[in-house]
Protein backbone atom coordinates (compact mmCIF):
# COMPACT_ATOMS: atom_id res chain seq x y z
CA UNK A 1 0.00 0.00 0.00
CA UNK A 2 1.52 3.14 -1.33
CA UNK A 3 -0.57 5.54 0.44
CA UNK A 4 0.52 4.29 3.94
CA UNK A 5 3.91 4.14 3.04
CA UNK A 6 3.95 7.82 2.62
CA UNK A 7 6.30 9.37 5.26
CA UNK A 8 5.00 11.74 7.48
CA UNK A 9 7.36 11.64 10.29
CA UNK A 10 10.92 9.78 10.05
CA UNK A 11 11.49 6.93 12.66
CA UNK A 12 14.35 5.37 11.41
CA UNK A 13 17.57 5.62 13.92
CA UNK A 14 18.99 8.75 12.07
CA UNK A 15 15.94 10.13 11.45
CA UNK A 16 15.43 9.96 15.11
CA UNK A 17 18.99 11.15 16.25
CA UNK A 18 19.31 13.94 13.73
CA UNK A 19 17.52 16.80 15.52
CA UNK A 20 19.16 16.13 18.84
CA UNK A 21 22.79 15.36 17.41
CA UNK A 22 22.48 18.58 15.26
CA UNK A 23 21.67 20.36 18.18
CA UNK A 24 24.71 19.38 20.53
CA UNK A 25 26.96 19.99 17.59
CA UNK A 26 25.38 23.37 16.76
CA UNK A 27 25.24 24.44 20.81
CA UNK A 28 27.87 22.06 22.54
CA UNK A 29 30.82 21.54 19.72
CA UNK A 30 30.96 24.01 17.63
CA UNK A 31 30.94 26.80 19.83
CA UNK A 32 34.16 25.03 21.53
CA UNK A 33 35.46 25.28 18.22
CA UNK A 34 34.85 28.73 18.44
CA UNK A 35 37.01 29.08 21.58
CA UNK A 36 39.39 27.13 20.16
CA UNK A 37 40.03 29.66 17.84
CA UNK A 38 39.77 32.67 20.05
CA UNK A 39 42.45 30.77 21.57
CA UNK A 40 44.85 31.01 18.68
CA UNK A 41 43.72 34.31 17.42
CA UNK A 42 42.10 33.05 14.19
CA UNK A 43 38.98 35.08 15.82
CA UNK A 44 39.75 38.14 18.09
CA UNK A 45 37.64 41.03 19.95
CA UNK A 46 40.26 43.47 18.34
CA UNK A 47 38.97 44.54 14.96
CA UNK A 48 42.61 44.33 13.02
CA UNK A 49 43.28 40.62 11.87
CA UNK A 50 45.76 38.56 13.94
CA UNK A 51 48.07 35.94 12.39
CA UNK A 52 47.52 32.62 13.78
CA UNK A 53 49.44 33.03 17.02
CA UNK A 54 50.14 30.28 20.10
CA UNK A 55 50.95 33.48 22.58
CA UNK A 56 47.84 33.32 24.45
CA UNK A 57 49.37 29.80 25.47
CA UNK A 58 52.50 30.12 25.70
CA UNK A 59 51.42 33.29 28.01
CA UNK A 60 49.54 30.88 29.89
CA UNK A 61 51.79 27.95 30.41
CA UNK A 62 54.57 30.07 31.57
CA UNK A 63 52.78 32.37 33.48
CA UNK A 64 53.04 31.70 37.41
CA UNK A 65 49.34 34.05 38.44
CA UNK A 66 47.35 31.43 36.19
CA UNK A 67 48.66 28.20 37.01
CA UNK A 68 48.64 28.86 40.55
CA UNK A 69 45.23 29.88 40.41
CA UNK A 70 44.59 26.96 38.68
CA UNK A 71 46.59 24.66 41.50
CA UNK A 72 44.38 26.02 44.02
CA UNK A 73 41.14 25.41 42.98
CA UNK A 74 42.11 21.92 42.15
CA UNK A 75 43.39 21.53 45.90
CA UNK A 76 40.17 23.43 47.02
CA UNK A 77 37.70 21.06 45.11
CA UNK A 78 40.15 17.84 45.79
CA UNK A 79 39.58 18.61 49.19
CA UNK A 80 35.42 19.35 49.13
CA UNK A 81 34.86 16.30 46.82
CA UNK A 82 36.89 13.86 49.50
CA UNK A 83 35.44 15.44 52.72
CA UNK A 84 31.64 15.04 50.72
CA UNK A 85 32.69 11.45 49.66
CA UNK A 86 33.61 10.64 53.69
CA UNK A 87 30.71 11.87 54.75
CA UNK A 88 28.39 10.68 52.46
CA UNK A 89 29.47 7.23 52.31
CA UNK A 90 28.98 5.78 55.93
CA UNK A 91 25.45 7.84 55.56
CA UNK A 92 24.78 5.94 52.32
CA UNK A 93 26.04 2.73 53.75
CA UNK A 94 23.92 3.42 56.64
CA UNK A 95 20.53 3.62 54.16
CA UNK A 96 21.47 0.63 52.01
CA UNK A 97 22.73 -2.11 53.92
CA UNK A 98 21.37 -1.22 58.10
CA UNK A 99 18.13 -2.79 57.45
CA UNK A 100 16.41 0.27 57.83
CA UNK A 101 12.55 0.53 57.30
CA UNK A 102 11.51 3.11 54.76
CA UNK A 103 15.23 3.83 53.53
CA UNK A 104 13.68 5.55 50.45
CA UNK A 105 11.87 7.93 52.18
CA UNK A 106 15.40 8.49 53.91
CA UNK A 107 17.02 8.47 51.16
CA UNK A 108 14.44 10.97 49.48
CA UNK A 109 14.73 13.26 52.97
CA UNK A 110 18.72 13.59 51.96
CA UNK A 111 18.38 14.29 48.76
CA UNK A 112 15.94 16.82 48.42
CA UNK A 113 17.79 19.88 49.43
CA UNK A 114 19.83 19.23 46.13
CA UNK A 115 16.68 19.68 43.95
CA UNK A 116 16.11 23.14 45.63
CA UNK A 117 17.50 26.25 44.25
CA UNK A 118 21.84 26.14 44.58
CA UNK A 119 21.97 30.15 44.97
CA UNK A 120 19.46 30.18 47.41
CA UNK A 121 21.13 27.43 49.71
CA UNK A 122 24.61 29.71 49.05
CA UNK A 123 22.09 32.71 50.26
CA UNK A 124 21.72 31.10 53.31
CA UNK A 125 25.48 30.27 54.23
CA UNK A 126 25.54 34.46 53.52
CA UNK A 127 23.16 34.78 56.49
CA UNK A 128 25.09 32.67 58.39
CA UNK A 129 28.34 33.12 58.39
CA UNK A 130 28.06 37.34 57.83
CA UNK A 131 29.65 39.73 60.32
CA UNK A 132 26.41 40.33 61.35
CA UNK A 133 25.02 37.20 60.72
CA UNK A 134 23.72 34.04 62.82
CA UNK A 135 26.79 32.72 64.17
CA UNK A 136 28.43 36.55 64.74
CA UNK A 137 24.91 37.50 66.34
CA UNK A 138 25.04 34.77 68.10
CA UNK A 139 28.88 35.27 69.96
CA UNK A 140 28.00 38.88 70.60
CA UNK A 141 24.72 37.46 72.40
CA UNK A 142 26.49 35.20 74.72
CA UNK A 143 29.21 37.65 75.24
CA UNK A 144 31.69 35.99 73.84
CA UNK A 145 32.58 38.34 71.26
CA UNK A 146 32.45 41.82 71.17
CA UNK A 147 29.75 43.98 69.33
CA UNK A 148 32.94 45.40 66.91
CA UNK A 149 35.25 42.57 66.74
CA UNK A 150 33.21 40.05 64.85
CA UNK A 151 34.46 36.51 63.55
CA UNK A 152 35.52 37.78 60.19
CA UNK A 153 37.13 35.06 58.26
CA UNK A 154 33.90 33.35 58.73
CA UNK A 155 32.66 35.03 55.29
CA UNK A 156 34.70 36.01 52.26
CA UNK A 157 37.43 33.54 52.85
CA UNK A 158 38.61 29.80 51.33
CA UNK A 159 36.66 28.26 54.34
CA UNK A 160 33.63 29.83 53.29
CA UNK A 161 33.70 28.48 49.91
CA UNK A 162 34.83 24.92 50.57
CA UNK A 163 31.95 24.66 53.60
CA UNK A 164 29.29 25.89 51.19
CA UNK A 165 30.90 23.64 48.45
CA UNK A 166 30.14 20.43 50.83
CA UNK A 167 27.19 21.70 51.80
CA UNK A 168 25.84 22.41 48.47
CA UNK A 169 26.95 19.31 47.10
CA UNK A 170 26.49 16.22 49.52
CA UNK A 171 23.21 15.34 48.83
CA UNK A 172 23.93 14.72 45.26
CA UNK A 173 26.59 12.46 46.25
CA UNK A 174 24.85 10.13 48.52
CA UNK A 175 23.09 8.91 45.64
CA UNK A 176 25.74 7.17 43.14
CA UNK A 177 27.08 5.56 46.49
CA UNK A 178 23.62 4.38 48.12
CA UNK A 179 22.98 2.87 44.24
CA UNK A 180 26.81 0.72 44.21
CA UNK A 181 26.01 -0.71 48.03
CA UNK A 182 21.99 -1.36 47.14
CA UNK A 183 23.02 -3.35 44.28
CA UNK A 184 25.60 -5.34 46.56
CA UNK A 185 25.39 -9.09 46.32
CA UNK A 186 24.14 -9.71 50.67
CA UNK A 187 25.47 -13.50 50.00
CA UNK A 188 28.51 -12.15 49.44
CA UNK A 189 29.13 -10.83 53.10
CA UNK A 190 26.93 -13.95 54.28
CA UNK A 191 29.86 -16.19 52.57
CA UNK A 192 32.47 -13.75 54.11
CA UNK A 193 30.88 -14.30 57.20
CA UNK A 194 30.74 -17.81 57.03
CA UNK A 195 34.41 -17.95 56.35
CA UNK A 196 35.14 -16.44 59.03
CA UNK A 197 35.73 -13.24 58.14
CA UNK A 198 34.73 -10.09 60.51
CA UNK A 199 32.50 -7.60 59.59
CA UNK A 200 35.68 -4.98 59.28
CA UNK A 201 37.59 -7.49 57.07
CA UNK A 202 34.16 -8.13 54.83
CA UNK A 203 33.68 -4.74 54.40
CA UNK A 204 37.29 -3.63 53.38
CA UNK A 205 37.66 -6.97 51.31
CA UNK A 206 34.01 -6.92 49.52
CA UNK A 207 32.00 -4.27 49.78
CA UNK A 208 34.63 -1.35 49.44
CA UNK A 209 36.28 -3.06 45.99
CA UNK A 210 32.81 -3.51 44.74
CA UNK A 211 31.02 -0.08 46.04
CA UNK A 212 33.97 1.85 44.25
CA UNK A 213 32.35 2.35 41.02
CA UNK A 214 29.72 4.47 42.56
CA UNK A 215 32.52 6.08 44.67
CA UNK A 216 34.68 7.14 41.64
CA UNK A 217 31.41 8.14 40.00
CA UNK A 218 30.38 10.42 42.86
CA UNK A 219 33.88 11.83 43.60
CA UNK A 220 34.24 12.78 39.68
CA UNK A 221 30.17 14.39 39.88
CA UNK A 222 31.41 16.77 42.69
CA UNK A 223 35.17 17.02 41.58
CA UNK A 224 34.15 18.18 38.13
CA UNK A 225 31.70 21.27 38.43
CA UNK A 226 33.44 22.31 41.47
CA UNK A 227 36.84 22.83 40.19
CA UNK A 228 35.27 25.16 37.57
CA UNK A 229 32.95 26.70 40.01
CA UNK A 230 32.72 30.55 39.94
CA UNK A 231 29.41 31.35 41.21
CA UNK A 232 29.99 30.11 45.02
CA UNK A 233 33.25 31.76 45.13
CA UNK A 234 32.01 34.91 43.90
CA UNK A 235 29.18 34.98 46.75
CA UNK A 236 31.06 33.86 49.77
CA UNK A 237 34.45 33.88 48.66
CA UNK A 238 35.89 37.49 48.50
CA UNK A 239 39.91 37.51 47.43
CA UNK A 240 41.05 34.71 49.33
CA UNK A 241 38.52 32.04 47.76
CA UNK A 242 39.18 33.40 44.23
CA UNK A 243 39.11 30.06 41.95
CA UNK A 244 40.11 29.31 38.11
CA UNK A 245 36.15 29.65 37.28
CA UNK A 246 36.39 33.22 38.69
CA UNK A 247 39.31 34.17 36.32
CA UNK A 248 37.82 32.37 33.40
CA UNK A 249 34.54 34.24 34.01
CA UNK A 250 36.20 37.74 35.07
CA UNK A 251 38.32 37.11 31.56
CA UNK A 252 35.17 37.61 29.63
CA UNK A 253 33.09 40.03 32.23
CA UNK A 254 32.68 43.85 31.57
CA UNK A 255 35.67 44.89 33.30
CA UNK A 256 39.14 44.64 31.36
CA UNK A 257 38.21 41.57 28.89
CA UNK A 258 40.57 39.34 27.25
CA UNK A 259 38.98 36.95 25.47
CA UNK A 260 42.28 35.01 24.19
CA UNK A 261 43.43 34.33 27.50
CA UNK A 262 40.00 33.61 28.71
CA UNK A 263 40.17 30.88 26.11
CA UNK A 264 42.83 29.37 26.83
CA UNK A 265 42.07 29.12 30.25
CA UNK A 266 38.59 27.60 29.44
CA UNK A 267 39.85 24.91 26.88
CA UNK A 268 42.85 23.84 29.91
CA UNK A 269 40.13 23.36 32.16
CA UNK A 270 38.13 21.11 29.79
CA UNK A 271 40.96 19.34 28.74
CA UNK A 272 42.10 18.90 32.14
CA UNK A 273 38.57 17.54 32.93
CA UNK A 274 38.54 15.58 29.79
CA UNK A 275 41.30 13.18 30.20
CA UNK A 276 39.82 13.03 33.92
CA UNK A 277 36.57 11.32 32.60
CA UNK A 278 38.06 9.49 30.45
CA UNK A 279 40.57 7.74 32.44
CA UNK A 280 37.99 7.53 35.38
CA UNK A 281 35.59 6.05 32.77
CA UNK A 282 37.63 3.15 31.61
CA UNK A 283 38.60 2.17 35.34
CA UNK A 284 34.68 2.24 36.03
CA UNK A 285 33.75 0.27 32.97
CA UNK A 286 36.83 -2.22 34.22
CA UNK A 287 35.38 -2.14 37.69
CA UNK A 288 31.70 -2.86 36.59
CA UNK A 289 33.03 -5.49 33.91
CA UNK A 290 35.49 -7.22 37.09
CA UNK A 291 32.31 -7.46 39.43
CA UNK A 292 29.99 -9.92 37.39
CA UNK B 1 23.51 -11.53 63.22
CA UNK B 2 23.56 -8.82 60.41
CA UNK B 3 26.69 -9.16 58.16
CA UNK B 4 26.93 -5.54 57.18
CA UNK B 5 26.57 -3.68 60.49
CA UNK B 6 26.83 -4.54 64.36
CA UNK B 7 24.24 -3.02 66.58
CA UNK B 8 26.71 -0.78 67.39
CA UNK B 9 27.74 0.69 64.32
CA UNK B 10 24.40 0.67 63.29
CA UNK B 11 23.61 2.99 66.47
CA UNK B 12 26.63 5.14 65.54
CA UNK B 13 25.81 5.82 61.56
CA UNK B 14 21.93 6.20 62.52
CA UNK B 15 23.49 9.41 64.61
CA UNK B 16 26.07 10.36 61.61
CA UNK B 17 22.70 9.90 59.42
CA UNK B 18 21.01 12.39 62.20
CA UNK B 19 23.89 14.93 62.25
CA UNK B 20 24.00 15.17 58.41
CA UNK B 21 20.36 15.62 57.70
CA UNK B 22 20.42 18.78 60.64
CA UNK B 23 23.27 19.80 58.83
CA UNK B 24 21.46 20.01 55.66
CA UNK B 25 18.22 21.48 56.90
CA UNK B 26 19.09 23.73 59.79
CA UNK B 27 20.56 26.69 57.27
CA UNK B 28 16.91 26.29 55.34
CA UNK B 29 15.43 26.74 58.71
CA UNK B 30 17.54 29.99 59.15
CA UNK B 31 16.51 31.22 56.11
CA UNK B 32 12.77 30.61 57.33
CA UNK B 33 13.30 31.77 60.75
CA UNK B 34 14.52 35.12 59.50
CA UNK B 35 12.27 35.63 56.65
CA UNK B 36 9.72 36.38 59.43
CA UNK B 37 11.81 38.48 61.80
CA UNK B 38 10.80 42.45 62.25
CA UNK B 39 14.26 43.21 61.19
CA UNK B 40 16.58 44.11 58.07
CA UNK B 41 19.62 42.13 59.45
CA UNK B 42 19.30 38.66 59.75
CA UNK B 43 20.93 38.32 63.27
CA UNK B 44 20.03 37.03 67.02
CA UNK B 45 18.26 38.02 69.14
CA UNK B 46 15.18 37.53 66.97
CA UNK B 47 13.02 41.23 67.10
CA UNK B 48 9.75 39.62 66.11
CA UNK B 49 7.28 38.53 64.11
CA UNK B 50 6.28 40.44 60.67
CA UNK B 51 4.65 39.60 57.07
CA UNK B 52 6.38 42.77 55.79
CA UNK B 53 8.81 40.93 53.53
CA UNK B 54 6.40 38.39 52.09
CA UNK B 55 4.05 41.20 50.82
CA UNK B 56 7.30 43.57 50.28
CA UNK B 57 7.91 40.96 47.43
CA UNK B 58 4.43 40.31 46.32
CA UNK B 59 4.45 44.27 45.19
CA UNK B 60 8.26 44.17 43.73
CA UNK B 61 7.56 43.87 39.75
CA UNK B 62 10.87 43.35 39.51
CA UNK B 63 10.98 40.59 40.95
CA UNK B 64 7.93 39.06 39.88
CA UNK B 65 9.08 40.15 36.31
CA UNK B 66 12.07 37.79 37.02
CA UNK B 67 10.23 35.09 38.43
CA UNK B 68 7.82 35.03 35.05
CA UNK B 69 10.89 34.83 32.41
CA UNK B 70 12.19 32.36 34.58
CA UNK B 71 9.47 29.92 34.13
CA UNK B 72 9.05 31.20 30.16
CA UNK B 73 12.73 29.97 29.95
CA UNK B 74 12.37 27.00 32.13
CA UNK B 75 9.12 25.81 30.10
CA UNK B 76 10.21 26.06 26.51
CA UNK B 77 13.99 24.96 27.15
CA UNK B 78 12.51 21.88 29.12
CA UNK B 79 9.85 21.18 26.23
CA UNK B 80 13.06 21.31 23.84
CA UNK B 81 15.14 18.95 26.16
CA UNK B 82 12.10 16.76 26.68
CA UNK B 83 11.64 16.67 22.77
CA UNK B 84 15.11 15.82 21.70
CA UNK B 85 15.25 13.35 24.72
CA UNK B 86 12.76 11.45 23.26
CA UNK B 87 13.95 11.35 20.13
CA UNK B 88 17.43 10.20 21.02
CA UNK B 89 16.50 7.64 23.94
CA UNK B 90 14.73 5.72 21.87
CA UNK B 91 17.13 4.56 19.26
CA UNK B 92 19.98 4.59 22.24
CA UNK B 93 17.40 2.28 24.30
CA UNK B 94 15.92 -0.34 22.02
CA UNK B 95 18.42 -0.35 19.01
CA UNK B 96 21.60 -1.76 17.72
CA UNK B 97 23.89 0.26 15.59
CA UNK B 98 27.53 1.20 14.42
CA UNK B 99 28.77 4.44 16.26
CA UNK B 100 26.48 3.68 19.35
CA UNK B 101 29.11 4.38 22.00
CA UNK B 102 30.09 7.29 20.40
CA UNK B 103 26.67 9.04 20.12
CA UNK B 104 25.32 8.32 23.82
CA UNK B 105 28.99 9.97 24.59
CA UNK B 106 27.86 12.94 22.70
CA UNK B 107 24.78 13.44 23.75
CA UNK B 108 25.76 12.88 27.54
CA UNK B 109 29.43 14.83 27.47
CA UNK B 110 27.27 18.14 28.48
CA UNK B 111 27.41 16.64 32.09
CA UNK B 112 31.03 16.48 32.34
CA UNK B 113 31.84 20.14 31.53
CA UNK B 114 31.98 22.77 33.94
CA UNK B 115 29.15 25.47 33.37
CA UNK B 116 31.32 27.94 33.00
CA UNK B 117 33.09 26.94 29.71
CA UNK B 118 29.27 26.01 28.13
CA UNK B 119 28.56 29.52 29.08
CA UNK B 120 31.51 31.11 27.49
CA UNK B 121 31.70 29.12 24.37
CA UNK B 122 27.93 29.75 23.91
CA UNK B 123 28.87 33.34 24.33
CA UNK B 124 31.71 33.16 21.62
CA UNK B 125 29.02 31.34 19.23
CA UNK B 126 26.30 34.24 19.56
CA UNK B 127 28.81 36.19 19.18
CA UNK B 128 30.23 35.04 16.11
CA UNK B 129 26.98 34.64 14.71
CA UNK B 130 25.35 37.92 15.51
CA UNK B 131 22.71 36.32 17.71
CA UNK B 132 21.87 39.88 19.86
CA UNK B 133 21.25 37.75 23.54
CA UNK B 134 17.66 37.63 24.53
CA UNK B 135 15.77 34.64 26.52
CA UNK B 136 15.81 32.24 23.40
CA UNK B 137 19.61 32.18 23.85
CA UNK B 138 19.26 31.35 27.53
CA UNK B 139 16.96 28.44 26.17
CA UNK B 140 19.17 27.21 23.96
CA UNK B 141 21.68 26.83 26.33
CA UNK B 142 19.54 25.37 29.12
CA UNK B 143 18.17 22.92 26.54
CA UNK B 144 22.03 21.89 26.05
CA UNK B 145 22.46 21.59 30.38
CA UNK B 146 19.08 19.37 30.26
CA UNK B 147 19.49 17.16 27.60
CA UNK B 148 21.25 14.20 29.05
CA UNK B 149 19.25 14.59 32.51
CA UNK B 150 16.06 13.61 30.21
CA UNK B 151 18.33 10.94 28.67
CA UNK B 152 19.21 9.49 32.14
CA UNK B 153 15.22 9.30 32.99
CA UNK B 154 14.12 8.18 29.94
CA UNK B 155 16.76 5.29 28.49
CA UNK B 156 16.49 3.38 31.73
CA UNK B 157 12.78 3.98 31.18
CA UNK B 158 12.25 2.61 27.99
CA UNK B 159 15.37 -0.27 28.71
CA UNK B 160 12.36 -1.60 31.14
CA UNK B 161 9.51 -2.03 28.82
CA UNK B 162 9.25 -5.22 27.22
CA UNK B 163 9.95 -5.50 23.47
CA UNK B 164 7.51 -8.18 23.24
CA UNK B 165 4.94 -5.79 23.72
CA UNK B 166 6.46 -3.83 20.60
CA UNK B 167 6.48 -6.65 18.38
CA UNK B 168 3.15 -7.90 19.44
CA UNK B 169 2.12 -4.07 17.82
CA UNK B 170 4.40 -4.74 15.00
CA UNK B 171 2.28 -8.53 14.33
CA UNK B 172 -0.91 -6.44 14.62
CA UNK B 173 -0.30 -4.22 11.93
CA UNK B 174 0.43 -0.81 13.97
CA UNK B 175 3.28 1.11 12.07
CA UNK B 176 6.17 2.65 13.98
CA UNK B 177 4.54 5.37 14.82
CA UNK B 178 1.65 3.94 15.99
CA UNK B 179 3.59 1.48 17.92
CA UNK B 180 5.14 4.50 19.61
CA UNK B 181 1.97 6.65 20.20
CA UNK B 182 0.11 3.37 21.24
CA UNK B 183 2.21 1.30 23.37
CA UNK B 184 6.02 3.22 24.32
CA UNK B 185 4.44 6.61 25.01
CA UNK B 186 1.55 5.65 27.71
CA UNK B 187 4.44 3.38 29.49
CA UNK B 188 7.17 6.52 29.38
CA UNK B 189 4.59 8.92 30.16
CA UNK B 190 5.75 8.84 34.00
CA UNK B 191 9.20 9.02 33.23
CA UNK B 192 8.50 12.30 30.47
CA UNK B 193 6.84 14.06 33.09
CA UNK B 194 9.56 13.35 35.38
CA UNK B 195 12.09 14.37 33.04
CA UNK B 196 10.39 17.37 32.21
CA UNK B 197 10.06 18.19 36.01
CA UNK B 198 14.22 18.04 36.64
CA UNK B 199 14.56 19.92 33.20
CA UNK B 200 12.63 22.83 34.05
CA UNK B 201 14.16 22.73 37.72
CA UNK B 202 17.52 22.64 36.33
CA UNK B 203 16.56 26.00 34.25
CA UNK B 204 14.36 27.72 36.58
CA UNK B 205 17.83 28.19 38.82
CA UNK B 206 20.54 27.93 36.59
CA UNK B 207 22.79 30.64 37.03
CA UNK B 208 26.47 30.24 35.37
CA UNK B 209 25.41 29.66 31.73
CA UNK B 210 22.76 32.48 31.79
CA UNK B 211 25.02 34.88 33.30
CA UNK B 212 26.97 34.72 30.06
CA UNK B 213 24.31 34.23 27.29
CA UNK B 214 21.22 36.45 29.07
CA UNK B 215 20.19 39.79 27.42
CA UNK B 216 18.84 42.51 29.36
CA UNK B 217 15.76 40.78 30.44
CA UNK B 218 16.89 38.99 33.92
CA UNK B 219 15.88 35.66 35.31
CA UNK B 220 15.49 34.55 38.62
CA UNK B 221 18.95 33.86 39.47
CA UNK B 222 20.35 36.51 38.11
CA UNK B 223 17.72 38.79 40.14
CA UNK B 224 18.53 37.10 42.75
CA UNK B 225 22.30 37.22 42.51
CA UNK B 226 21.89 41.00 42.00
CA UNK B 227 20.06 41.58 44.75
CA UNK B 228 22.26 39.70 46.92
CA UNK B 229 24.78 42.79 46.64
CA UNK B 230 22.06 44.92 48.49
CA UNK B 231 22.18 44.53 52.21
CA UNK B 232 18.68 45.97 52.27
CA UNK B 233 17.08 43.91 50.27
CA UNK B 234 17.95 40.19 51.73
CA UNK B 235 14.79 40.00 53.67
CA UNK B 236 13.24 40.28 51.05
CA UNK B 237 14.61 38.05 49.26
CA UNK B 238 14.89 35.86 52.12
CA UNK B 239 10.79 35.46 51.47
CA UNK B 240 11.35 34.53 47.98
CA UNK B 241 13.70 31.86 48.75
CA UNK B 242 11.36 30.36 51.32
CA UNK B 243 8.52 30.50 48.80
CA UNK B 244 10.37 28.44 45.68
CA UNK B 245 12.28 26.54 48.06
CA UNK B 246 8.73 25.29 49.46
CA UNK B 247 7.24 25.36 45.98
CA UNK B 248 10.53 23.33 44.59
CA UNK B 249 10.66 20.89 46.95
CA UNK B 250 6.83 19.98 47.07
CA UNK B 251 6.68 19.71 43.35
CA UNK B 252 10.07 17.75 43.08
CA UNK B 253 9.11 15.31 45.48
CA UNK B 254 5.51 14.78 44.99
CA UNK B 255 6.59 14.21 41.23
CA UNK B 256 8.94 11.23 42.40
CA UNK B 257 6.51 10.22 44.37
CA UNK B 258 3.60 10.22 41.80
CA UNK B 259 6.13 8.75 39.42
CA UNK B 260 6.84 5.42 41.39
CA UNK B 261 3.13 5.00 42.26
CA UNK B 262 2.16 5.29 38.08
CA UNK B 263 4.87 2.80 37.54
CA UNK B 264 3.64 0.51 40.05
CA UNK B 265 0.38 0.72 38.57
CA UNK B 266 0.91 0.66 34.94
CA UNK B 267 3.37 -2.78 36.17
CA UNK B 268 3.16 -5.93 33.80
CA UNK B 269 6.62 -5.08 32.82
CA UNK B 270 9.50 -6.72 33.77
CA UNK B 271 11.80 -4.56 36.23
Amino acid sequence: MAGRRRKRLDLTTPGLLGLPLAWLVAFFLVPIGIVGAYSIDVFSIYPAKHPVTFAGWDDFLHSAIYLKLFWKSVRMSLIVSVLVVLLAYPVAYYLALGGTKRKYVLLLILIAPFLTSYLLRVLAWKVILGSNGVVNSFLYWLGVRAHDDPVSQLLYSRFAVMLVLVYVWLPFVALPIFVSLETLDRRLLEAAADLYASRWQAFRRVTLPLSLPGVVAAFLFVFIPTVGEFVTPSLVGGTSGYMYGNQISDLFGTGFPDWRTGSVLALFLLGVVAVLTGVFSRFLGMRQAGAR
Amino acid sequence: MDAALSKNGCRMLRGLFGLVVVFLYAPIAILLLFSFNDSVLPSFPLSGFTLTWYRQFIHDPELIGALETSAIVAALSSVGAVVLGTLASIPLARRRFRGKGAVSALLLSPLVVPYVVLGISLLLLFHAVGVPRTIMTVVIGHIVISLPYTLLVLIPRLQQIDVGLEEAAYDLGANRLQTFRLIILPLILPALVSAFLISFTTSFDEYAVASFVVGSRATFPLYLYGALRFPSRLPEVLAVAVVVMTVSLVVVVGAELGRRIAERRLGALPS
